[in-house]
């Protein structure tokens, strides 16, 4: 299982810094109006940080479930905001029912479980409900899978913080 | 060769072995006629339930072992419903009779038909691989299995059971004779034999104290072809329906799973049980996608000053691990001999008298002012996000926090996170501050 696990070499690492370099120059290209303002400050932060998950979400490409829904939402996203809200929403709503639908399905089944751990497994199915929140596309996951999905993301989330510590490091300095 | 028919046992089990054994030559005819392809649920449903009994027969029941060493089991095992109720009823007697005791049987070495029971599952084998090398050897195209009788041990050892090598007359499929190895490798842990070699795994398995020394074993083949699902095969005491098999292989791919985010999670190692493991897994996921937010706020904030050369910061950083991860690995050795938080007090006293956009600013001197000291530069990013857990009194910052997140609330409806239990997770973040580096 663990030659599945894809460790974050350093094509990952590359391929994410390029990318987020990029995207963080460009963000900071722009000139704004009152730099130090605190909502200069957020709307910037929302901008790194989308183009962080988005950096993070190519360089992995679309091997990973996770990734693949990241960029699908943040480029369903990105077209929500260019287009209207009125045209746009129906789309947003049916995919999202249609997620709620897979996700009821999901659980459902893995109701059907041997009976010897009621209370402990009833524990675990919530926390696995509230994982698959957390890990991007999981919510159309069983648990086996849901698993291998956060092992891999949870390494991508680590490379990605080192890194951009580092770049908040080499910018502070 | 002591082949003799079931009426030299005397044993009160006799006519589970007999019954057996009539099964065992009725199989063997179909097999033989049959040269279709087997359906390999079916068989390792079939092989579960076989083995299941094989292990629970004491190891004295040489003769009926012998008899056993007839038995056939193909891959062109036709899927009869006889023969399946055969089987079961064949495996509720063999739990009744498990309970019996040694029977005298002298039967010496006599046999050279062989047990390798493949574990036909299609995952990798865990299972020493030293007897079931030699005990697997494809001499045919009839897929067989069979039993050897190693009774040379005596009653004594009957714990320790080997695979000997297989019955050349019968043989496994030949096209894939390292499917072959694999799967007899996989069933050694089912394998018993008379001989010592054997690993204790099959011990384990061995729930009842079997005080025979002959084993039987069913080295079974697997299909020439790759099947696309997994077998597994029922252990000892265990249900054997396909519903909880394949629950079972479920449960253990989640285990498997469990087990390497256990390692992946830092300060998991003393957690056990799968709900206080997913709590453990579902805290850290959370604190990294918070620190993801709070760096790129922090990104944010840091304005780039007019000289910021990108390439530097591609050359530096791109082939960065091996020179700013150096000091790193000394520092954090250092790190745990000292409090980490000693260095923080500056670096406290600092952002405490400040306000967030100030605040940060004078946090990257107190940074440099700390980096100037024996501090990396990866210590100092530690540094940075480890020493927020040390600010929740500072009063100020809180302010400035919130001030920041009430900027956010106007401008967007939802908030990422709320201030409190932002904090509360910096708070958490303390145990895997040191391990993050």
């Amino acid at each position: 299982m663990n030659s599945s696990h894809l460790n974050p070499s350093s094509s990952l690492k590359s391929r994410f810094t390029t990318r987020f370099l990029r995207a963080l120059t460009r963000i900071n290209a722009r000139k704004p109006i009152s730099p130090s303002s605190p909502r200069e400050i957020f709307q910037r932060y929302r901008r790194i940080k989308v183009a962080a998950d988005k950096s993070m979400a190519s360089s992995v490409r679309s091997r990973r479930t996770w990734s693949r829904a990241t960029l699908w939402k943040l480029r369903s996203r990105s077209c929500l905001q260019l287009a209207s809200l009125g045209r746009r929403r129906s789309v947003k709503t049916s995919t999202i029912t249609s997620r709620q639908a897979i996700m009821k399905k999901t659980s459902h089944e893995i109701e059907n479980k041997t009976t010897t751990e009621e209370d402990h497994q009833d524990r675990f199915v919530g926390q696995a409900d509230k994982l698959r929140e957390l890990v991007p596309g999981g919510e159309a996951m069983d648990l086996c899978n849901l698993l291998d999905e956060t092992a891999h993301y949870i390494k991508c989330l680590t490379t990605q913080v080192q890194l951009m510590r580092k770049i908040v490091d080499f910018y502070s300095l | 060769m002591n082949t003799a028919s079931p009426k030299m046992l005397q044993c009160s089990d006799m006519t589970v072995l007999e019954r057996q054994n009539a099964c065992l030559k009725w199989q063997q005819e179909q097999l033989q006629q049959q040269q279709q392809q087997e359906q390999q649920s079916y068989f390792s449903e079939l092989s579960g339930v076989f083995s299941s009994q094989v292990q629970g027969f004491q190891g004295g029941l040489v003769s009926g072992d012998s008899v056993l060493g007839d038995m056939v089991m193909t891959r062109q095992v036709k899927p009869d419903p006889g023969l399946e109720t055969a089987w079961h009823e064949m495996e509720k007697v063999d739990m009744a009779a498990m309970g019996f005791g040694p029977c005298g049987y002298s039967n010496g070495p006599d046999f050279d038909m062989n047990y390798a029971i493949s574990r036909t599952s299609s995952c990798p084998t865990f299972v020493a691989a030293a007897v079931a090398a030699q005990a697997v050897e494809v001499k045919g195209k009839e897929s067989i299995v069979s039993e050897k009788m190693g009774s040379t041990v005596g009653r004594g050892s009957f714990k320790k059971r080997k695979v000997d090598t297989l019955q050349n007359s019968k043989v496994v499929a030949e096209d894939d004779s390292k499917r072959i190895k694999a799967c007899a490798e996989e069933g050694e842990s089912k394998i018993t034999g008379p001989n010592t070699n054997k690993s204790s795994s099959s011990n384990n398995k061995n729930k009842k104290e079997t005080s025979t020394g002959t084993s039987k074993e069913n080295s079974k083949v697997s299909d020439v072809q790759k099947p696309d699902y997994i077998h597994v095969r029922a252990r000892r005491g265990q249900a054997t329906d396909s519903h909880s098999l394949a629950e079972r292989v479920r449960r253990e791919k989640i285990s498997e799973r469990m087990k390497y985010l256990q390692d992946l999670v830092p300060g998991c190692n003393k957690i056990t049980g799968k709900a206080g493991m997913l709590d453990e897994i579902i805290n850290y996921v959370q604190s990294l996608q918070r620190q993801v937010e709070f760096l790129s706020m922090k990104l944010a904030a840091v304005n780039p000053r007019p000289d910021f050369n990108i390439d530097n910061l591609f050359a530096k950083d791109v082939f960065p691990s091996c020179a700013t991860n150096f000091p790193a690995v000394g520092m954090s050795s250092e790190m745990a001999n000292n409090p980490p938080y000693v260095q923080f007090n500056p670096v406290e006293q600092v952002v405490s008298s400040c306000g967030l956009e100030m605040g940060i600013n004078s946090l990257d001197m107190a940074l440099r002012r700390t980096i100037s000291a024996p501090v990396s530069i990866p210590y100092a990013s530690f540094l940075d996000s480890s020493c927020f857990t040390q600010i929740q009194p500072s009063a100020t910052w809180d302010v400035e926090l919130q001030n920041l997140y009430n900027v956010a609330f106007d401008q967007e409806g939802s908030m990422p996170f709320p201030s409190q239990p932002f904090t509360g997770t910096l708070l958490e973040k303390q145990n895997w501050g040191p391990e993050l580096i």
